[in-house]
């Protein structure tokens, strides 16, 4: 096939939707790197400067500059991957141009190396496989999963599959049967919240985008799945990828939006592939677009690619980039549900809150609130990873114990270790250890030792894990992976790393401890994002869990 | 009195304890300096959109978890907000002390620019001199950009994008770009080059708005070894007809540099490439000081205003004489202002009769 032209290019994207991650992607794509000339010709077809253009770009670490960069191997170094030699394999492969990558979501998997359009895993060079996308364990529990209750089933990520499991009938009765607010009205009943990490009632952020004035509304999933420790939404969008579009097509209609956008993180590409085929196959099906199902209402949907920042996580930082601006966060207020893509009204959801959306529409607000435990309304999913014997993702009801879950579901730490902490939130909650190791999994338990569930990241750390070291490389990521806007956070996490790493800072213990307190106390109290407020977690629960530790790594 | 006109009546909010007025769209930081309370900031310019980035203007704001940014929080109805306590002074410090941590020095010469104190005053008036926070510093300097205007000293930069923003928000030019991210934070232009290889138009507003002297003013700062007070005189820029108001800075006798008026009603801190840096005429050794006429021996001699102009109008007649009227073609200075202009084009059509006239704008 002869290589598209720069305007071919272009103009096939020029009058579509956030156009300018798309239109480089394919530069990025036909040439295995972006030139300045590809630059110079999106800048012009687009009318972005070039100035702005060029910095935007630079932000994101995907996108190579230097010829062959594309497809050169990208080696995990993540935190838990660095546990498990892929600094060494990294090495291994350094003559094939292989350059590392910050957590790339793959942590109950051997290493993942990304080269082009593919993800291969494994522990050393000759080892690495290409392989799916592993299932969630068989349920370990005695209660009921919901977003992942049939995603088990035979062909579940195919449309005649997922139709045969119960999909699309949630989406059919509201549409025929129902309303707009009967919706949200369902939705708010079953208490479901936001379970990207914000944990705010999805019920009210439908309504408010509803209630909002604006020309055209949008939904946008969250599917950036940047949090070191997490690969939940992966598991849900390669095995069940309809329950995502049911749930945006849902939402469309609670909201009155005609247009969605998956926001997809760029490490995952064949889930990339998948979801295009999905859409396609739901667009062919009458499913999505016109008319959806005889009923008037017409939606679409698009997924755009990232190209490498966890801060695009943040959903101003989301909006921002899929608008084809400089993805900082954005000033709040105004928000999202008023002023988001296009400054019109948007309601951002993670691809977890979105897929237990039909499960709720089909079986009812009173079963999805019961699946909870105490107070606790609903379930989380939980990827598990580190040193324990069955790592993977977890679909727990709220309010689980902790040990419950790290010892009778997934088998405790192996080799008959013990643990010594976890992560919470993946590693923007910071450590628990000790007596804390006997919360339960709902926000008020977690909360209360200063820490919080989030997107349901834990990263198990056992009794021959240096913390200190584990620290280091937490925070390190943190310093990789800030913006550059504010600069609490943009100073502060380099100071803490360079004092964790023992590269800079007071030799005297007292000091030491003043200064990374004050830095972290003015992080938590004045950053812009929740990137800044949550990175101290990592510095204060190592103080808190491990003082010996930091006193011996400060006086060494 | 201020009234929120879709209301009828006046928005009040508490703001250090006082109950205050404010109308609809102002931000607290905005209702503060009204009110005469001072709030520090780094990154905010009041003709610049508020960005949020230094967090040093944070509040307190009854009811909110964390301080705000009150450079990009809207005032709202019942509002309670404290601008200054000890935890607020105590965070307002330790972001000074990180500032001057990263940076290879806080103190420059004024000269550098209009802002270039921001830094070094905020830092003096908080302590902030403490050594604390050691670590790596930020920013590189672009020491191969040749251009005869502009210093990049990026060691010097705190990343406030206030560079950034005037150039994109009130020249228009987009040509500094931000590379990078986090501490690798790197101001530059498009792909990482030179300004003249940008669509820089050396205006000098990223200069002039700099609080940390990373950009300099590189014909200013020749003058930094001179002896002698900084001395600024307003006046009106002498080049074309807008009327910007300019500071001369002189040291002694000499002109060493122009700022551009932060209040000037028809610039408001913006200036041109002439305006900004084309000062050296002025005490040019060539300068022409005195008419000059041509002498028989085809020499130019040093004359008075009137035999220079009648030598002059001695010529155009004479053209006019021999060659008929379209022989004379005026060309009005872009310099001159509206009443020059005026009066040149009325000078060539009624006095020579004819409308050939243009000006040098047009060119």
């Amino acid at each position: 096939m002869a290589l598209l032209s720069n305007s071919d290019i272009i103009e096939h994207w020029k009058s579509a939707a956030a156009p300018l991650l798309p239109v480089l992607h394919a530069f990025h794509d036909r040439d295995g790197h972006l030139s300045e000339d590809a630059l110079r010709a999106v800048s012009d077809g687009l009318g972005i400067p070039i100035a702005e253009l060029f910095g935007s770009v630079t932000f994101y670490h995907h996108f190579a500059r230097e010829a062959g960069g594309r497809d050169a191997p990208r080696v995990c170094t993540g935190n838990i991957c660095a546990l498990r030699g892929a600094h060494e394999l990294l090495d291994a492969l350094r003559s094939e141009g292989a350059t590392p990558m910050p957590c790339a979501g793959r942590c109950d998997q051997p290493i993942p190396v990304l080269r082009g359009d593919k993800v291969f895993v494994g522990l050393t060079a000759d080892s690495l496989a290409h392989g799916p996308t592993p299932l969630p364990p068989r349920y370990p529990g005695d209660g009921e999963e919901c977003v992942f209750s049939a995603i088990r089933e035979p062909g579940r990520a195919t449309l005649p599959g997922y139709r045969n499991s119960g999909g699309y009938e949630g989406l059919e009765k509201l549409i025929k049967s129902g309303s707009p607010g009967e919706t949200i009205e369902l939705v708010n009943e079953s208490k479901l919240a936001g379970r990207g990490g914000a944990g705010f009632p999805t019920g009210r952020k439908w309504q408010a985008v509803a209630d909002a004035e604006g020309e055209s509304k949008f939904i946008v999933c969250n599917a950036d799945e940047g949090e070191p420790g997490c690969f939940k939404d992966r598991a849900i969008m390669d095995h069940d990828p309809h329950a995502v579009l049911e749930g945006m097509i849902i939402a469309g209609y609670a909201c009155g939006a005609g247009q969605g956008f998956i926001y997809l993180r760029y490490e995952y590409p064949e889930t990339f592939a998948g979801l295009e085929r999905a859409i396609a196959d739901a667009d062919a099906a009458g499913l999505l677009g016109e008319n959806i199902l005889g009923s008037g209402f017409s939606f679409r949907i698009d997924v755009r690619r990232g190209a490498g920042a966890y801060i695009c996580g943040e959903e101003g930082s989301l909006l921002n980039s899929l608008e084809g601006k400089h993805p900082f966060p954005r000033n709040r207020p105004p928000f999202p549900v008023t002023h988001g893509y296009n400054q019109q009204p948007t309601a951002v959801n993670n691809v977890e809150t979105l897929a237990s959306v039909p499960h709720i529409a089909r079986r009812g607000a009173a079963w999805y609130c019961a699946l909870g435990i105490g107070d606790q309304a609903g379930t989380k999913l939980i990827s598990l990873s580190g040193d324990i014997e069955r790592p993977g993702n977890y679909e727990v009801p709220l309010g689980l114990p902790l040990q419950t879950l790290l010892n009778d579901w997934a088998g405790g730490a192996p080799h008959g270790r013990e643990i010594q902490a976890v992560t919470m939130a993946g590693l923007s909650g910071g450590f628990l250890a000790g007596a804390d190791l006997n919360v339960t999994l709902d926000e008020p338990s977690i909360r209360s030792c200063g820490s919080f569930l989030g997107a349901g990241g834990v990263i198990v750390f056992d009794d021959s894990r240096d913390m200190v070291k584990a620290a280091r490389d937490a925070m390190e990521f943190f310093a990789h992976e800030s913006c550059g806007k504010c600069f609490p956070c943009r100073i502060g996490t380099q100071r803490l790393t360079e004092r964790l790493a023992g590269e800079a800072g007071p030799a005297s213990l007292a000091d030491w401890k003043t200064e990374v307190e004050d830095i972290g106390s003015t992080m938590r109290a004045t950053s812009a994002c929740g990137l800044g407020v949550a990175a101290p977690m990592i510095t204060d629960s190592l103080m808190k869990y491990f003082p010996d530790k930091v006193e011996k790594h400060v006086q060494t | 009195m201020i009234v929120d006109a879709t209301q009828g009546r006046a928005l009040r909010m508490t703001l250090d304890g006082e109950e205050v007025r404010f109308s609809d769209g102002e931000t607290i930081y905005e209702v503060a300096t009204r009110q005469h309370t001072p709030i520090p900031t780094l990154c905010y310019d009041p003709r610049l959109e508020p960005f949020g980035g230094c967090r040093m203007c944070v509040v307190e704001v009854e009811g909110a978890r964390t301080p705000v940014a009150s450079c990009t929080t809207p005032a709202t109805a019942g509002m309670v907000v404290r601008t200054k306590n000890v935890a607020l002074e105590k965070h307002r410090k330790t972001l000074l002390e990180l500032v001057v941590s990263e940076n290879r020095e806080v103190d420059v010469d004024p000269l550098r620019g209009y802002a270039s104190q921001e830094v070094a005053t905020l830092v003096d008036e908080y302590g902030a001199r403490t050594g604390r926070f050691q670590g790596q510093r930020s920013g590189t300097s672009n020491e191969t950009d040749d251009n005869p205007f502009i210093k990049r000293d990026y060691d010097l930069c705190i990343s406030c994008y206030r560079c950034v923003r005037v150039c994109a928000e009130q020249e228009g030019d987009h040509a500094i770009a931000v590379m990078n991210r986090g501490f690798q934070t790197q101001i530059t232009t498009e792909f990482n080059g030179r300004l003249k290889d940008s669509a820089c138009t050396f205006c000098g507003q990223c200069v002039q708005t700099c609080p940390t002297g990373a950009l300099g003013d590189i014909k200013a700062m020749r003058a930094e070894p001179l002896p002698g007070e900084l001395k600024k005189t307003r006046t009106i820029c002498p080049y074309c007809g807008v009327g910007c108001s300019v500071d001369l800075l002189t040291k002694g006798e000499r002109l060493v540099g122009v700022q551009p008026a932060m209040d000037g009603p028809a610039n408001k801190g913006a200036l041109c490439i002439k305006g900004q840096f084309a000062f050296d005429f002025v005490h040019h050794e060539e300068r022409l000081k005195t008419p000059l006429v041509r002498g028989d021996d085809g020499e130019l001699h040093e004359a008075s205003w009137d035999e220079a102009l009648d030598r002059a109008a001695d010529g155009f007649r004479r053209a006019r004489e021999e060659h008929g009227r379209y022989s004379i073609y005026g060309v009005a200075s872009g310099r001159a202002p509206h009443e020059a202009a005026y009066t040149m084009q009325k000078f060539i059509r009624a006095g020579f009769g004819t409308n050939y006239i243009d000006n040098c704008s047009r060119a």
